[in-house]
């Protein structure tokens, strides 16, 4: 027996196997749940200065309630918009066959590509009405509401589409057929039959948006500023994670404001999650009777001219709504004029994100799998499926309160021992952490164990049914969480905000170019963003479609 | 009123040739079965009936009426699939209620059509259910009372017995019938089970590679098949090629590759011709003399038992005999097998061998 067969059959064996699924179980609970929630804590130890500087100061509660209703508003705005606008690209891509599919499937991930906080420049400098409006710009919102709800749909409508799609290619659709061969139009069976077979992909993919718009604050900083022409100030239209950055990065010189700071971050953290169980509930268990059909009105909304203006629409919406504002900053490169300017600051901050994106994706992958693994094998224990619920609070809490929650954790703990950069670490592998389990537990879920079984019978380990059976088939599903780890990471300015004030990665970098008014430098740091981003994703797109294939 | 036909109907999916050139019509109140082996082009044909796929050529009439352009939810068919489709988030009674529901049929319609035609299928204590409580045959049962009360005249059956368990399907054929009968349908069943087409249909249709082979009642289609395929495919046969050496009035004389010269019904063939011969297994007898063949294996089937001989003329033969005279046989035995004259069918022998005419795929 070499040694290579006797580590095996260390790592095959039931102790080892215990240890190591307690130990991704403890790295969880304690580098990503506990310093996400620690916050609530201070709700207790730090009450009275809580009293003290925020509820007893009228303005200051006034700025927090606003912020925060702003930011619940614009969320539901945005999905809703999302849910309509998404819905019908969703049906053709999953139902349908065309011409320039594969084309569309593209169109619909490439704002995924775009870090946020250059979407925010781009969507802005497209349709707000800035002082000095660059050529073929709308500039027609100057209202900071329309601008935030147009900007947060950009970059929530893809995972809008891909939830939907998702499960709608899941259903079968031989219940529609049945519906239709029953004497039901297009319409009265999709509403009937498929609508409500697919709520649990409403679900997903409404709380996604929410949760994404919810949290999005570089993208928002930069959107605000740029229609201002200046930086941001307290009185100005604020979210709650943008009145979380603006108050961390003032309270360095001024402490007073930490109490605030707990406050706005415990409040949006507890109404997140509140929101996640109602709106599960909500969306579960309204029922629209059966009785209530309209057949006359439904059949003639299902054929003819109707379907057509349907599906142009929200093409059509898909394009000027989505994909232009997310790409309009490219006509900065013709339009702009250029300044000398030092680039060694960007690249350096360039070079931290990608580490930081780098060494985020990695920890992601070296034990959110294990539990992955655990979550979606043990199905039927109480603590697999507390795990499962655990693992999504990370997904919805907003990331400005969940780094500033991080940052006094580790504060708490020990103030010296944390470099910045591990502190930012720290806050992206908590919020692109459940990506890659939400991904894996999915994929392990829909493969049949007996594939795993038969590898076994026929004499495999454990370790080696992994390796050689499991692992090939859910390689996609782990590399797409990958990607979704990375470039959330590489596009993060909430978090990395709340956690270091002065943090110095690409994206903030961008929100500091703004707030200085340096556009076109700001535009240039963008599309070079924009184009390593984009330039990863494909490689990885490609290198995931072979895998499958 | 339904009566349906198809005139030239052809589908085709890019290059791959689904139907092609298909006539047929179905009389009103008729059981018809489209019977062939998968891939035979039944389902699609179903389909373009039910306006699930557009044909590429030709016409699809219901009633008289050609059906082009029009929508599945206007063709007023009922349809049951192979995999059932109850909506799973309805309960039995809401099924069933949600084509009287959908068609906007009086508020009385819709309380008492929906539980008359649970009563028929004898499931109405079960109304409340929700599909994932049932087995899968009261599942299909119910699908079948949800197309019934839909008020459709004409039924299309799509492999229904397909996913259900072997004696759930004995018994479900029988019901089928019986209620399609007792409403007067028109009734279109698809399958590949040619033993589940011969017991309840009228008419079989028998399709191959898109086209149809031959259309005959159940028992002529077993009887005297028109074709070699349909010989093959419908019940069990044992097929020989041979030569004809003579032809009289009242026989055709074959002689087979081992010399031995057997008989066969009268046919038209010269002699020369190169043909098959096709004999049921039940009506292969060991006898004083005939082909000489050794037993090779010997199978209990309940009432009989099955034996396989290997001829001198190197074909393999099946032949039955009941249960107390199998103790006579033992493998290895040489036997002698002949057959009435009347038994044995004669087909030309197809240019491509035998194997290739009757394969499945």
């Amino acid at each position: 027996m070499g040694s290579s067969d006797k580590l095996l059959e260390f790592i095959s064996g039931r102790g080892f196997r215990k240890g190591w699924t307690a130990f991704n179980i403890i790295f969880f609970l304690s580098f990503i749940i506990l310093p996400t929630v620690f916050i609530l804590s201070s709700a207790v130890t730090d009450w009275s200065d809580i009293q003290e500087h925020v509820l007893s100061d009228p303005a200051t509660m006034d700025l927090i309630i606003s912020a925060v209703v702003v930011s619940f508003e614009i969320a539901a705005i945005v999905t809703v918009i999302d849910f309509v606008a998404g819905l019908p690209v969703a049906w053709m891509m999953a139902r349908k066959e065309f011409r320039g599919k594969q084309f569309l499937d593209t169109l619909i991930d490439m704002p995924l590509a775009v870090p946020t906080a250059a979407l925010g420049f781009s969507a802005a400098i497209f349709w707000a009405a800035t002082p000095n409006p660059p050529p073929f710009s709308l500039s027609a919102i100057s209202s900071p509401m329309l601008l935030i709800v147009l900007l947060h749909v950009v970059f929530s409508y893809p995972y809008m589409v891909r939830s939907l799609t998702a499960i709608l290619g899941g259903i079968d659709e031989t219940y529609e057929t049945a519906g239709r061969t029953l004497g039901a139009s297009r319409l009265t069976a999709v509403r009937t039959i498929t609508l409500p077979l697919f709520r649990a992909g409403l679900v997903t993919g409404a709380i996604l948006c929410f949760a994404r718009s919810l949290s999005e604050t570089g993208g928002t900083i930069i959107a605000l500023a740029t229609l201002y022409g200046r930086k941001m100030v307290e009185g100005d239209f604020q979210t709650g994670p943008t009145l979380i950055g603006l108050w961390k990065d003032a309270s360095v010189a001024d402490p007073t404001l930490v109490p605030a700071l707990t406050f706005v971050s415990i409040l949006l953290i507890i109404l997140a999650l509140v929101l996640l169980v109602v709106l599960k509930v909500a969306i579960m268990k309204v029922r629209v009777p059966l009785r209530k059909v309209w057949p006359s009105p439904e059949k003639l909304l299902s054929r003819g001219l109707f379907p057509k203006i349907k599906d142009t629409s929200a093409i059509l919406f898909l394009l000027i709504v989505v994909i232009v504002p997310s790409f309009f900053i490219f006509t900065y490169v013709l339009t702009g004029t250029p300044s000398d300017a030092d680039w060694n600051p960007f690249i350096d901050a360039l070079v931290t994100s990608f580490v930081v994106a780098s060494v985020v994706t990695a920890i992601d992958l070296a034990t959110g799998i294990p539990m992955a693994l655990y979550i979606a094998k043990n199905r039927t224990s109480k603590l697999s499926q507390l795990l499962d619920v655990f693992v999504n609070i990370p997904l919805i809490v907003p990331t400005a309160a969940l780094g500033f929650s991080l940052g006094l954790f580790w504060n708490t703990v020990d103030p010296a021992a944390m470099p910045p950069i591990v502190l930012i670490i720290l806050s992206h592998v908590a919020f692109t952490y459940p990506l890659v389990v939400r991904n894996v537990v999915g994929a392990v879920e829909g493969i049949d164990p007996a594939y795993e079984e038969t590898a076994r019978t026929l004499g495999a380990k454990p370790l080696q049914s992994f390796r050689r059976v499991l692992l090939p088939m859910i390689k996609g599903s782990i590399l797409a969480g990958a990607i979704m780890a990375f470039t959330r990471s590489l596009g993060e300015t909430g978090a990395t905000l709340a956690v270091v004030a002065n943090a110095n990665t690409a994206p903030v970098f961008i929100v500091n170019l703004v707030n200085d008014q340096s556009y076109y430098l700001a535009a240039m740091a963008c599309i070079i963003l924009i184009i390593i981003s984009y330039v990863f994703m494909l490689l990885l797109r490609r290198f995931t479609r072979e895998e499958v294939v | 009123m339904p009566v349906v036909e198809l005139k030239g109907v052809s589908k085709r999916f890019g290059k791959v040739v689904a139907s092609s050139d298909i006539d047929l019509r179905i009389e009103d109140g008729e059981y018809v079965t489209i019977l062939g082996p998968s891939g035979c082009g039944k389902t699609t044909l179903i389909r373009m009936i039910a306006g699930i796929l557009e044909p590429s050529e030709g016409q699809v009439l219901i009633g008289g009426r050609d059906m082009s352009g029009i929508p599945i939810e206007e063709r007023d068919i009922g349809y049951v699939f192979q995999n059932i489709a109850l909506f799973p988030h309805l309960n039995m009674l809401e099924n069933v209620s949600y084509g009287p529901i959908v068609k906007d049929m009086s508020e009385e319609d819709r309380q008492t059509i929906p539980v008359r035609y649970l009563e028929l299928v004898n499931l109405l204590d079960r109304m409340k259910v929700f599909p994932s409580a049932l087995s899968g045959g009261e599942q299909q049962k119910v699908a079948l009372a949800r197309a019934l009360a839909s008020g459709a005249r004409l039924l299309l059956l799509d492999e229904p017995l397909s996913a259900l368990d072997a004696r759930v399907r004995m018994d479900l054929r029988y019901e089928l019938r019986r209620i399609t009968k007792d409403l007067g349908l028109t009734v279109l069943h698809v399958t590949h089970d040619q033993e589940e087409a011969m017991t309840v249909s009228d008419r079989i249709v028998l399709m191959r590679n898109g086209r149809i082979v031959e259309s005959n009642t159940p028992e002529m289609m077993y009887r005297a098949p028109k074709e070699l395929f349909t010989a093959n495919f419908i019940g069990e046969t044992n097929l020989l090629a041979g030569v004809v050496v003579e032809n009289r009035d009242d026989r055709t004389l074959v002689e087979v590759r081992d010399g031995t010269v057997v008989e066969a019904q009268p046919s038209k063939f010269e002699p020369g011709d190169a043909v098959v011969i096709s004999v049921r297994p039940e009506r292969v007898h060991a006898l004083e003399e005939g082909l000489n063949a050794v037993v090779r294996t010997m199978s209990f089937m309940g009432t009989y038992i099955r034996i396989t001989a290997e001829a001198d003329s190197e074909d393999i033969l099946g032949f039955d005999v009941p249960v107390p005279r199998g103790r006579d046989f033992n493998i290895g035995d040489n036997v002698h097998l002949g057959w009435s004259m009347a038994s044995a069918l004669l087909y030309p022998r197809p240019p491509g061998g035998i194997a290739e005419a009757v394969k499945l795929e």
